[in-house]
């Protein structure tokens, strides 16, 4: 038992640091596909490497009135962030054989909200007019989005009656409950676009800063703090991107080898960023008062997939 | 033809509403002028339109020297003067009685009372120093009401402006703008300046509207000389300004698509717009067509290679300009951020003297090439497109529609531009000093009007430039209440107004 404890316990650490590492290069892919979409050439697939370096090279310039929570605040964001990055069911859910029991839904999903507490306290901290307007976005769109995120995970928890993230991804598709998994992959991928702060809900590629969301509440941090805040969002939405390949394009995988269950997990990856860089590209931003609509459409989903679980 | 009226400063009021009651489209200037070393007297001029074509009324009003420096206010019956008094007030020191905003307006609050840089006993050269006064900027009050401050530094590569909102949550209730940060003093830099040297200063007054400016700046030259210029130099400079126009307006519908992140037409605007510069580029040497208009005519032929050129160059353009167009009208998403946001009502849009794109969106059908023709524009056939809604789509349909008939126009000096005579300008003769004129054009943003007067050896006395952005700046304080604060930029956008109009 202890023996087992600790191979997913190092497991889990592993997966951590392979995906901390790889979040720069799948944010770089998302920004370099996106361009070449809309007829640029666009910065290389490292640039979002290049640019954590310089960051980190660099030091924070910090406001003088502001408090403790200004300091800690990209420390727990990229923590979180980490944290969520071992508990996802990414290797692991290859190998089910290692997976822990001690991985829930709930810790998952909280980790992200901690991390976003503390960056709109943040925000507010340093009494700027962008941060405190960000913040309050990202307030009001993150109450909308954290029911429509619960909704459709709890979809595939239902059906498992657990909601331990390994036994989660251990169930592959069956056709009884296709209906209800379609409807929650809906609800998922608009949380997911709305939790990276994507287009049609938020712009992270804007200068303007009073159209802002998550750019604005991040707006007073520079230097080594920036970097943390921008390398940990890239690893929430690769996290984002691994738990919707993982629950919502389910593929028949039992019996299959380690390395092609790698190529497939991968596959959907890609599958997923090309279907986020298309949004990206055929939409603009929709008016700020829209997005609770857009939002309560997921929601909506959510709750058909689960009545029709 | 202009009708010069010259008043007593008591009966300004009297005669500007006068004028006013007869004009078309209102007041178009409003500047004040130093003439002590003259006839010992300060001067307003005021400058109205007429009711018919080629007619302007000038109204001047004399103020002694030795009498108060003041002069009655017209803002309570011409609200689009609120902006040229403050003005008036701050350069040249001459208070307007019973306008209820005398805020600074150019001179921030580093200046020192008291000095008043535009008459000619201040010289040009004086270090003044740093006066620590306040800037008081206009807001709303009230429970929960709280302020944004924007700028002057912002983001992007944009001029300086400051912005002050007052918010009630995310819904704008008043909006005040702080401008001129970055005041150059080019009418008084022209003061005893040689025409032939000015023209340099007045092509860089803007750079997206350069031909505009050198365009109003020669015809004001050219009236004041009684110079008619050649017929090829007339047609070679419509091609130039609808060229102008052109660029603009394509690069400007572009602009607008990043106001709300549709990124395929930032692109897809930035690209086209390259592709017309570096047209420019090949005809005259400069991006922003700048060399090409000099007083008299024009600098250099346009010859038939080059007009092919330009023929080919627009017709592969206006298919992809005219794809681009169709993205922006199917798509839904994007409609529903462009309609009904930023409306600029027709009542305030005519009461502020609101000119070009703006104007014309909101239902007020001006139009100078068509209404005041200058430079040839009598002799050609073209459309003014009008919009009545005042929203930001409506600004961009008729800049999509302006654009499409630019290229129209640009087709038919292509043709006949060859068959006209070769010569391309007539010589400056010396000017009678203190003769004045005016020159007007409409650039891509609405009218640019100059008035100049003359002293001797063809030395400029005293220059004076109302720009399109001048009259439309205050425009954007009425469009914006009532929006969210993420609408901000796009409405802003829409009028897509220069900073660098403004500090000239």
């Amino acid at each position: 038992m202890v023996n087992v404890l600790d191979v997913s316990f190092l497991y889990m650490v592993g997966q951590a640091i392979l995906l901390a590492v790889l979040a720069p290069f799948i944010a770089g892919l998302i920004k370099k596909i996106k361009a070449r979409l809309q007829n640029r050439r666009g910065p290389g697939i490292f640039q979002v490497y290049y640019d954590l370096h310089k960051l980190f090279l660099k030091d924070s310039v910090v406001s003088p009135t502001v408090s403790w929570i200004f300091s800690v605040a990209p420390f727990i964001y990229f923590a979180a962030a980490l944290g969520a990055a071992a508990l996802v069911p990414g290797l692991t859910s290859l190998m089910p054989e290692i997976g822990s029991r001690f991985v829930d839904l709930f810790m998952l999903l909280y980790l992200f909200v901690l991390g976003r507490f503390f960056l709109a306290l943040a925000s507010l901290d340093a009494g700027s007019s962008f941060g405190g307007m960000g913040g309050a976005r990202e307030m009001f769109i993150a109450v909308l989005v954290e029911p429509a995120i619960l909704l459709a995970l709890l979809t595939v928890a239902f059906r498992t009656h657990s909601s331990g993230l390994t036994a989660m991804a251990g169930v592959g598709a069956d056709e009884s409950s296709a209906l209800a998994l379609i409807f929650a992959a809906a609800a998922f991928f608009i949380v997911l676009i709305a939790e990276s702060s994507r287009i049609p809900v938020d712009n992270p590629d804007t200068h303007l800063e009073l159209t802002m969301v998550h750019e604005g509440m991040v707006l007073e941090y520079s230097g080594r703090w920036l970097g943390m805040i921008v390398w940990a969002t890239a690893i929430k939405e690769l996290v984002l991107i691994i738990l919707f390949s993982t629950f919502f394009l389910p593929w028949p995988i039992v019996g299959w080898s380690f390395s092609a269950k790698v190529v497939m997990l991968v596959g959907k990856i890609l599958l997923c960023i090309a279907a986020i860089t298309l949004v990206e590209t055929v939409t603009n931003k929709m008016r700020l008062f829209k997005v609770p609509g857009f939002l309560a459409v997921a929601a909506l989903l959510g709750l058909l997939a689960i009545v029709a679980q | 033809m202009i009708k010069n009226f010259t008043v007593s400063v008591n009966n300004l009021r009297a005669a500007a509403n006068a004028c006013y009651s007869k004009s078309r489209h209102g007041l178009l200037a409003m500047f004040a002028n130093d003439e002590r070393p003259i006839n010992g007297k300060f001067a307003i001029y005021c400058i109205f339109d007429g009711r018919n074509k080629k007619e302007m009324l000038l109204v001047k009003a004399v103020i002694d020297q030795h009498a108060p420096p003041e002069f009655p206010s017209l803002t309570p019956i011409i609200p689009a003067a609120a902006w040229f008094e403050r003005e008036i007030n701050d350069l040249f020191g001459l208070m307007p009685i019973d306008n209820t905003d005398l805020r600074p307006l150019v001179l921030h609050e580093n200046w020192p009372l008291g000095v008043y840089p535009m008459r000619k006993d201040f010289d040009p050269r004086t270090v003044v120093p740093e006066a620590k006064k306040e800037f008081p900027m206009a807001h709303a009050h009230g429970e929960g009401v709280f302020e944004v401050p924007v700028g002057p530094i912002h983001a992007g590569i944009i001029e300086p402006g400051h912005f002050r909102f007052s918010q009630a949550g995310e819904a704008i209730i008043r909006l005040d703008a702080k401008l001129f940060f970055t005041h150059r003093g080019i009418e008084k830099t022209l003061e005893g300046m040689p025409i032939k040297r000015a023209l340099f200063q007045v092509e860089r007054i803007c750079g997206a509207c350069s031909v505009s400016h050198t365009l109003s700046f020669s015809q004001a030259v050219e009236s004041v000389a009684k110079v008619e210029i050649p017929e090829r130099a007339k047609l070679i400079r419509i091609l130039i300004a609808e060229l102008e126009r052109l660029y603009n307006h394509v690069g400007d519908v572009g602009n607008l698509c990043a106001g709300l992140g549709f990124a395929v037409g930032t692109s897809n605007g930035a690209r086209l717009k390259e592709y017309l510069m570096r047209l420019n580029e090949t005809l005259t040497g400069n991006r922003f067509l700048r060399g090409m208009v000099v007083p008299g005519g024009v600098r250099n032929d346009l010859p038939g290679e080059l007009l092919t050129q330009i023929a080919e160059t627009i017709d592969k353009l206006e298919v992809d300009f005219i794809q681009l167009v169709e993205l922006l009208q199917e798509n839904d998403q994007f409609l529903d951020r462009v309609n009904t946001t930023g409306i600029l009502p027709y009542q305030a849009a005519k009461e502020l003297g609101v000119v070009g794109v703006a104007a014309r969106a909101s239902g007020v059908d001006y139009d100078l090439r068509r209404d005041k023709p200058y430079g040839g524009y009598e002799q050609i056939k073209f459309e003014v497109p009008l919009h009545r809604s005042g929203d930001v789509a409506a600004r961009l349909w008729v800049r999509v529609d302006e654009a499409l008939e630019a290229t129209r126009i640009i087709r038919q000096m292509v043709t006949r531009i060859p068959v006209t005579a070769k010569k391309l300008k007539e010589p400056i003769p010396s000017i009678q000093p203190y003769s004045t004129g005016i020159g007007w054009s409409e650039s891509p943003r609405g009218g640019n009007i100059h008035w100049l007067m003359m002293e001797e050896e063809n030395r400029i006395y005293r220059y004076f430039v109302r720009s399109a952005s001048y009259a439309n700046w205050p425009a954007l304080t009425v469009a914006v209440p009532g929006n969210i604060l993420p609408d901000f930029p796009l409405i802003n956008k829409s009028f897509e107004l220069c900073y660098a109009c403004l500090d000239r």
